[in-house]
């Protein structure tokens, strides 16, 4: 889906005095579509992920609670398709963790094993964003097992987020996994590690990749995470100067939380470590 | 007999092959719809031994085919009729839907099923057939002596010695009798008088709790068996409630017409007793039933109850939201998942104190209880950088290591070469000693546990990967240093 970008609807310096009304007229629609949504069951109406650079371009600064939201793990850097989804996950599990700091309820995973191995999130990990006692593991066999899990568990009023791990997403799925979302107001998350058309209809979708951590400065140790992260639909939401606006972010495992990588003009970040010194370091 | 013989008395002598097996199949079939009259349902276990040692005639000769089928129908008759003309009933009641299947069948109703055993198969009257309370003594008197389920060898001294009628052993002095034959004959005696007792061993455990339904007219239509089934939950929700417990597990059995039986079962992870709660359940499950030709009778038992937790039953109100606010419906939506998608499908994970990575989460059902706020904080604090997602099993890798120890320069994973720029380790993680090893043995003394050392390391494309080398470097044949590498898991 194409993103429609901000110049599109650049006002001509002719109009400039009309240029006003589509906006707030926007704003006004963009209201009444989610009026329902919002504020559904005493629940918050969404989190923001804590980094102003991103939460400027979400609806009223937050991620919406009652709408699907698409996780998808993104190639490498290099264009190598990435061999496995961590960062993804890792997304996921922080997206998880703030939704779940506002409820109190049950933590339903849902995931389909695909591919030839199967690697099940760990629950020691996980508990840096959350507390895997709250967890509920259902593992299903069928898309169409999952979804049904998933819309079943988007219904119950126990529950704080429903995150389901598969490859495709059905678009009629999807649809009906919005509906359920925003009818109870409960978070739907739908993480896809391996990426495959089609794609669903969701609230926003991001894409993540593992990008390379900072070391040390004289140590070729591993960093703090960093990931690529990309939002490419977001619906609701202020579009971005960017057609899909990206970004380098970084987990503080110390602190819990996520806070974007300053880059500099040409792309790389402020504290890149050449590839030199670091082949140097280990060699 | 053999058959040439037989064949040379009556040449027109219709023959088939004899398949134990599936008169056996057979019996089954007619003991499970036997379950409309009682759970108490046994098959008779002289007949079923006999015919598989594939012995030619028990002390029952000359009637066709030796399978029997013993019913306790103790507290069940009130269900026809009130005292005897009740039991009456369900005797002809059982004798006539038989016959109407097209089976010769005798059956008798008395107070020991020794004495029933005898009755059905050497009772010379119809009207014998029913032996009315404590009247088995007169009734087995003129008997005779097969009807006592003994072996042959004594049936056959004891028709030597002209005792003929079960009557002819009531005067006998019992010490005597018992050092001549042994205990059978007073024992077999004893349990058709009703001295001693047999108790009859059912052949599925029998629900504690139970319901029935009878049809007038048999229905099919999947719309009336929900119907049946919601008001058999009522009616056992109501029993549950005087008993103060909660089912575990319920079962519904649908008798169809043509005899047979069609059985479907739910379960819940703790005791409920919520009658549209379990009516969601039983409505996944409903589908999978069938008909048939029409069901005329329908029972629901609970063959696995527990205490009720002492929450109060929520109150009829019809204005209520179906789900009251505040209440926690994970523990209801649990039992519709693990319906669906099998119990060990739906799981809670719960921590382990364990320095291996592959034993610190442990899945259990949703019942338990779940861990501790923070006990998972606990677990994970002690140890160090682990994966976002580890590997059931760890897949073996091909490592270029240059120097023992150190962490790998490159490693091939399934076809993708990646080159490590970033690497930390090594973490040292050792066999735990003190647990017999999955086969059982421990290991020897003075032999070095299983050691493993883990790495994290991160590729030039930012790929982060868990890795341990298994073990210490060991010299080759070809004198080259060798470990096997491992990948573990895949980090965030």
């Amino acid at each position: 889906m194409p993103v429609i970008s901000p110049h599109a609807f650049a006002p001509s310096a002719a109009n400039d005095l009309a240029a006003g009304v589509p906006l707030g007229l926007r704003e006004k629609v963009r209201r009444l579509e989610r009026a329902h949504s919002a504020q559904r069951g005493g629940r918050v109406a969404g989190v923001p992920l804590g980094m102003p650079t991103i939460d400027a371009l979400l609806p009223e600064g937050r991620l919406l609670a009652g709408a699907l939201h698409e996780i998808e793990a993104g190639p490498a850097p290099s264009g190598r398709i990435a061999s496995h989804d961590g960062a993804a996950l890792g997304f996921a599990g922080h997206i998880v963790g703030l939704f779940a700091q506002q409820t109190s309820g049950t933590i339903l995973w849902c995931r389909r094993p695909t591919g030839t191995f199967d690697a099940p999130p760990y629950a020691p990990t996980l508990s840096a964003w959350f507390d895997p006692a709250r967890l509920l593991m259902v593992t299903a066999q069928r898309d169409a097992d999952l979804f049904w899990a998933m819309e079943e568990g988007l219904r119950c009023p126990g529950i704080a987020v429903v995150l389901g791990e598969t490859r495709a997403a059905d678009p009629t799925a999807g649809r009906r996994l919005s509906l359920a979302a925003e009818k109870s107001g409960i978070p739907a998350l739908l993480l896809r590690t391996q990426p495959a058309p089609p794609q669903s209809v969701c609230a926003t979708r991001w894409r993540i990749a593992s990008a390379p951590s900072h070391s040390t400065p004289g140590l070729s140790d591993v960093g703090a995470a960093r990931w690529h992260l990309e939002l490419r639909r977001n619906r609701f939401g202020t579009p971005s100067a960017a057609e899909i606006p990206s970004w380098l972010v970084e987990w503080n495992d110390e602190t819990h939380c996520l806070s974007v990588v300053p880059q500099t003009l040409d792309g790389s970040s402020s504290a890149y470590w050449p590839e030199s010194d670091a082949a140097r370091l280990v060699g | 007999m053999r058959l040439a013989d037989a064949r040379a008395l009556l040449p027109d002598l219709v023959t088939t092959a004899g398949e134990p097996q599936a008169d056996h199949r057979l019996i089954e079939t007619i003991a499970n719809w036997c379950d409309r009259y009682t759970p108490w349902v046994a098959i008779d276990p002289l007949g079923g031994a006999l015919a598989e040692e594939g012995m030619e005639a028990c002390s029952a000769g000359g009637f066709g085919g030796d399978a029997g089928l013993l019913l306790d129908v103790t507290g069940c008759t009130h269900l026809f009729g009130t005292g005897e003309a009740g039991e009456r009933a369900l005797l002809a009641d059982l004798t006539q839907r038989l016959s109407r299947h097209d089976f010769s069948c005798r059956a008798a109703m008395a107070d020991t099923a020794g004495a029933a055993w005898a009755l059905a198969r050497f009772a010379e009257r119809q009207a014998d057939l029913f032996c009315s309370r404590h009247n088995q003594r007169a009734a087995l008197a003129a008997l005779p002596v097969e009807g006592l389920r003994l072996d042959a060898s004594i049936l056959e001294t004891f028709l030597k010695l002209g005792l003929r009628r079960i009557g002819d052993l009531y005067p006998m002095p019992r010490a005597p009798l018992a050092r001549r034959f042994g205990d059978q004959p007073l024992a077999r005696l004893d349990q058709a008088l009703g001295t001693l007792a047999e108790p009859i061993e059912p052949r599925r455990p029998p629900p504690a709790f139970r319901t029935r339904l009878a049809f007038a007219e048999p229905i099919g239509r999947p719309e009336d068996i929900a119907a049946a089934t919601s008001r058999l939950l009522a009616a056992l929700c109501r029993q549950f409630e005087q008993a103060s417990v909660g089912a575990r597990k319920l079962e519904i059995a649908l008798y169809r017409v043509d005899g047979s039986v069609d059985r479907t079962s739910i379960g819940t992870s703790r005791p409920n007793r919520d009658n549209p709660k379990l009516m969601k359940l039983f409505e996944e499950k409903l589908g999978e039933l069938d008909a048939g030709f029409g069901v005329e009778l329908m029972i629901l038992g609970a063959p696995e109850v527990e205490a009720w937790n002492g929450t109060q039953d929520a109150l009829p109100d019809q204005n209520a939201p179906a789900v009251p606010a505040g209440v926690d419906g994970t523990i209801d939506l649990a039992d519709r998942l693990a319906l669906r998608l099998g119990a060990e499908n739906v799981v809670r994970l719960l921590p382990r104190d364990s320095h291996l990575p592959e034993r610190v989460q442990v899945a259990a059902s949703v019942g338990t209880k779940p861990a501790a706020t923070g006990a998972w904080a606990r677990v994970a604090g002690l140890k160090g950088a682990r994966p976002t997602r580890l590997l059931q099993r760890p897949e073996p890798v091909d490592v270029m290591a240059p120097v023992p120890d150190d962490p790998p320069r490159h490693f091939s994973w399934r076809q993708h070469k990646h080159r490590i720029v970033r690497a930390e380790g090594p973490e040292r993680i050792a066999d735990e000693w003190w647990r017999p090893r999955p086969d059982g043995s421990r290991p020897p003394a003075g032999e070095m546990p299983l050691v493993r050392d883990y790495y994290r390391v991160e590729d030039d494309d930012g790929g982060r990967f868990w890795l341990f080398r298994d073990g210490a470097y060991k010299v080759a044949a070809n004198g080259q240093p060798t470990a096997r590498w491992f990948l573990h898991g895949f980090c965030a």
